[in-house]
């Protein structure tokens, strides 16, 4: 055998194996996604795997068994439909559940919901092991259908949607922390003083949040309306509907001394439909 | 079989299995989303214990190794195999908490039954009247398909401590205590020496105070703890003939000791002679009060003497 054959047949039989590899990870899936309660980050995995399974498995079997023409028109033919059928459930999938899936700057982490169109439910899945998800909680408002996702920090993303009754939420979800997992706090504590970015200053202290806005436009907000998502982001609410989020960026560490000052950034980042970014404030001392 | 044979018939499998696993993927619900609440509903569910197979997802307590417990769905039942199936133990809950329990009742009474691969036992109260309750064991010795009930006491007041153990097939003891007043109360032996069958109860000791534990070292020889509210120093009777008679044991604590350790655990053989710890009880606070005294006798638990302190493995 030439160099050329050796070679055809070393991708053969790696195609094979990783035909085998596709083969296992959905069986498990499929035998363990009840006991563990995950499930594809993406319903659509589960077809491109399979997609994917068909594809290698037919090239290796073609470059490994040299098929004769009848026979290799029959496995292309098989190929083909497994492929096509595989394509027709995952767009038929996808209009049943629209699956949103957003990836962290840094690659760590996974932002998935999943929208079932039909029964107007979105569910927040959080990512467990790789391609792998558990549903956490369920959004509270049906989804029209307009949505926007912005990682704030590398573990920190902005889901803000738009429901049915065309008012404006936002789901933070938080993967990580700034006191080393330790112990839970609470984000409007750690972040009193005054912070400025932009063309915008915003005063925490013990009666709530204040953001001013160059432009002379002052909002207030109590504590009793600022919703706090875990250990890294509040929501600041007016009339049932999050106005601002405010997180505490990569960089900001909880003090356990409370007389030190924070050194570090946060972000604002307004809850609107419309294409905004978020900002950058610094600590400008206490009140 | 050649390699070309082996490729093909992997390949058709596999091609086989994928179509299956896509055909059940469509009818599994899975073009569908499961919300958090119903995966925690749908476990529930699950849990409902209807048929033995349905039990799986039950979470043993284990006792020992793969072998363990559940309380779930109200009812008591037990595994030997790490919790692939279960047999229900025919006693109701709200028997073997009975009495003078504040505990949680997620977890069996601490010593209140045996379960290892020879016996499982669970002690349980029978009986309207809680002042005057029969007290009964109920026993399998064929890892749960059969069971039956040894009556410990035909009349029993409202019961504290209790307490059951084996010390080989034949020979078991039962502890109970009851009828308590402040820190005042009724403790008793019983022994068997067939298995559980029946049941005999020992002379009292005479002692009216709240028993800590008590247990058997052989069939012939066992110990009385008493005190368990601000006890200032150990109350500790032993019996070398099954109970016939109880005598209260000679600890000499040294000087430095006195009011530190001041309740005795239960004696165990070692080498020549027997020994016990001596602990602080509740509220010791002696380099931590975790550290115990250990004290050895040579003429089978009447006299104790000092022989070294020693900090317990966690």
């Amino acid at each position: 055998m030439n160099n050329k054959g050796k070679s055809i047949d070393v991708i053969a039989w790696v195609l094979f194996f990783l035909a085998i590899g596709f083969f296992c990870l959905q069986v498990g899936y499929f035998l363990g996604h009840e006991k563990y309660q995950i499930e594809y980050i993406d319903n659509r995995l589960f077809y491109i795997i399979n997609i994917c399974f068909v594809i290698c498995l037919f090239f290796a079997v073609v470059l490994l068994l040299r098929l004769n023409k009848i026979s290799l028109w029959f496995t292309f033919i098989i190929g083909i439909v497994l492929i096509a059928v595989n394509i027709g459930l995952c767009i038929s999938n996808n209009q049943q559940v629209r699956n949103i899936v957003s990836i962290s700057p840094d690659f760590k982490h996974v932002l998935s919901i999943k929208e079932d169109r039909k029964e107007g439910e979105s569910i927040y899945y959080r990512s467990s092991f790789l391609i792998f998800a558990r549903p956490t909680e369920k959004l509270p408002y049906e989804m029209n259908g307009e949505f926007k996702v912005e990682w704030l920090a590398n573990d920190i993303a902005a889901f803000t949607y738009k429901a049915k009754n065309q008012t404006v939420h936002q789901f933070i979800a938080t993967y990580g922390d700034r006191n080393s997992g330790l112990s839970y706090y609470n984000v409007g504590p750690e972040i009193q003083g005054k912070w400025q970015g932009g063309d915008l200053e915003m005063i925490s202290d013990t009666d709530g949040i204040t953001v001013i806005e160059k432009k002379g436009i002052t909002e207030r907000y109590d504590w009793d309306h600022i919703v706090q998502f875990g250990t890294l982001a509040i929501v600041l609410m007016k009339n049932n509907e999050p106005v601002w989020t405010i997180a505490l960026d990569t960089n900001f560490k909880v003090e356990s001394d409370s007389s030190k000052f924070p050194t570090n950034e946060i972000i604002l980042y307004r809850a609107t439909m419309e294409e905004n970014q978020p900002i950058q404030m610094q600590f400008k001392g206490l009140n | 079989m050649s390699l070309k044979k082996l490729i093909i018939t992997v390949a058709i499998l596999m091609v086989l299995v994928i179509c299956i696993a896509i055909v059940a993927f469509q009818e599994d619900g899975q073009t569908t989303l499961s919300t958090p609440e119903q995966i925690f509903e749908e476990q529930k569910e699950t849990e409902n214990p209807s048929a033995e197979l349905e039990l799986d997802p039950l979470h043993p307590i284990l006792t020992e190794d793969s072998i363990g417990y559940s309380l779930q769905s109200d009812e008591l039942n037990i595994t030997y195999n790490n919790g692939k199936s279960w047999t229900t133990v025919p006693v109701a809950i709200s028997d073997l908490f009975s009495g003078e329990y504040n505990g949680n009742q997620q977890e069996l009474i601490e010593n209140s039954f045996v379960l290892n691969k020879e016996r499982a036992a669970f002690l349980y109260t029978d009986g309207q009247n809680l002042a005057s309750q029969r007290v009964v064991l109920k026993y399998s010795m064929d890892q749960g398909n059969t069971w039956q009930d040894g009556v410990v006491s035909e009349q029993f007041p409202v019961l504290r401590f209790r307490k059951v153990a084996f010390l080989n097939d034949q020979f078991g003891y039962v502890i109970l205590s009851g009828d308590r007043t402040m820190s005042q109360e009724y403790s008793v032996v019983f022994i068997t020496n067939d298995g559980g069958v029946t049941w005999k109860e020992t002379n009292d000791s005479g002692v009216t105070r709240l028993i800590s534990d008590g247990g058997f070292i052989d069939e012939t020889t066992g110990f009385l703890s008493f005190g368990t509210i601000n006890p200032e120093e150990p109350d500790f009777y032993v019996t070398q003939n099954s109970g016939e008679s109880w005598t209260k044991s000679n600890i000499q604590i040294p000087t430095e000791f006195k009011q530190i350790f001041v309740t005795a655990e239960i004696p165990f053989k070692e080498d020549d002679h027997l020994a016990v710890l001596i602990n602080q009880g509740p509220n010791g606070d002696y380099q931590g009060g975790k550290v115990k005294g250990k004290f050895i006798s040579t003429d089978n638990g009447l006299n104790w003497t000092f022989q070294k302190e020693v900090v317990p493995c966690e």
